[in-house]
């Protein structure tokens, strides 16, 4: 898998981002597994981290951990997200270990243009997700 | 095992251990095996499909060869017929028979091996797409003990607070705040902005002498007075 494809990426987001009318962070977060993070502005609690191989480009957005699910709620929370899924535009929600996330996954052919749009949507997605399934979630402490 | 269930395997190993123990996950482990298998038997796959192209290759030319030989004994035949001699054509007719045989015997062989090349090609890219796919898994996988070291800093340092008292919902609260506050920000510099344009546009009336520099109370009788007698 090539550091190339992604580090050509970082610097299309990097350089187009004003044209469209987003600000954004792009930086290596991990060299040895290829991982960029991206952070827009004022929802830098949400990065966006981004992985590029020659099957797709996935984004992914960490929402939450196992720890902060209400437990009763757990199993509502659960299916609530998977009726949801198809209606979300472009992303959809997944599990990694103990950590819900977010995630879109693009063409290693599509264009700039077409990233940047998928990664502002996910960021929008993420936070009303957040809204969304908040009912679920523990009180904050 | 379809590859799909592989996975669920895997992630329901790395689901049960918490945190940073994901990295270590048997599961993974067995995952990381799996993949190195994979690509052994992938190129095995590769090597056996080059071999039998080869093979096939050899075949394709008997079967052409044969094929040219029958050609040429029919216009043998057909030329021994012409000459009246019948045991000739007879003779080139059973070889005919015989090149024929051995033709059906080399397609049917040429048949397998085209068989043989499709199925081991669709092997090959289902296992290059199975590979991808647990790579990918793996990499996630360690991406996200990482990831959530950073996050956790992340928050703690957009909160001010202790990274474990961190929840999402704080941080949407924080982030909505920081919205509001940026919108606030941009409507009075709006409004500001709008205020001085006005300010500027009444001056210019006043010195233009458009607008009144001012109401006086001699002004404001006489506006009185007129009033009055218009009633």
């Amino acid at each position: 898998m090539s550091t190339e494809k992604l580090e050509q990426l970082m610097k299309g987001l990097t350089d187009n981002q004003t044209s469209h009318g987003v600000s954004l962070s792009v930086e290596m977060f991990d060299a040895d597994d290829k991982v960029a993070c991206i952070k827009l502005e004022d929802r830098e609690e949400f990065p966006i981290y981004m992985t590029a191989d020659e099957g797709q480009i996935l984004c992914i957005s960490y929402l939450f951990g196992d720890e902060q699910v209400d437990p009763d709620k757990r199993a509502a929370m659960v299916e609530a997200m998977l009726m949801m899924n198809v209606s979300i535009p472009l992303s959809a929600f997944s599990k990694i270990g103990d950590q819900y996330i977010m995630f879109g996954a693009l063409s290693p052919k599509a264009s700039i243009d077409e990233l940047l749009h998928e990664i502002e949507l996910l960021s929008d997605n993420v936070l009303e997700a957040i809204e969304a399934v908040s009912d679920y979630l523990k009180e904050a402490a | 095992m379809g590859i799909f269930n592989k996975l669920l395997t895997a992630v329901r190993g790395g689901a049960t251990e918490v945190g940073e123990a994901i990295v270590d996950s048997q599961a993974i482990r067995i995952l990381e095996q799996e993949i190195r298998d994979s690509k052994k038997a992938l190129h095995d796959a590769k090597t056996g499909l080059t071999s039998i192209m080869a093979e096939k290759m050899g075949v394709d030319r008997k079967v052409k060869d044969l094929g040219e030989k029958i050609k040429e004994h029919e216009g043998y035949a057909i030329q021994a017929m012409d000459k009246g001699d019948e045991n000739l054509a007879l003779e080139i007719a059973n070889k005919i028979a015989e090149f024929e045989h051995e033709l059906s015997i080399q397609q049917g062989i040429r048949d397998g091996y085209d068989t043989k090349v499709v199925s081991l090609k669709k092997m090959i890219r289902q296992s290059e797409r199975n590979i991808q796919a647990m790579d990918r898994e793996v990499s996630v996988v360690k991406t996200t003990a990482k990831v959530q070291k950073a996050n956790d800093l992340a928050s703690a340092k957009f909160s001010g607070s202790n990274s474990s008292l961190n929840s999402a919902t704080d941080s949407l609260e924080r982030i909505k705040a920081r919205q509001q506050k940026r919108e606030d920000q941009a409507a009075a510099a709006m409004e500001l902005h709008a205020d001085e344009n006005g300010d500027d546009l009444q001056a210019k009336l006043k010195n233009a002498g458009i607008v009144d520099s001012g109401s006086s109370g001699s002004s404001i009788l006489d506006r009185l007075k007129k009033q009055k007698e218009q009633s």
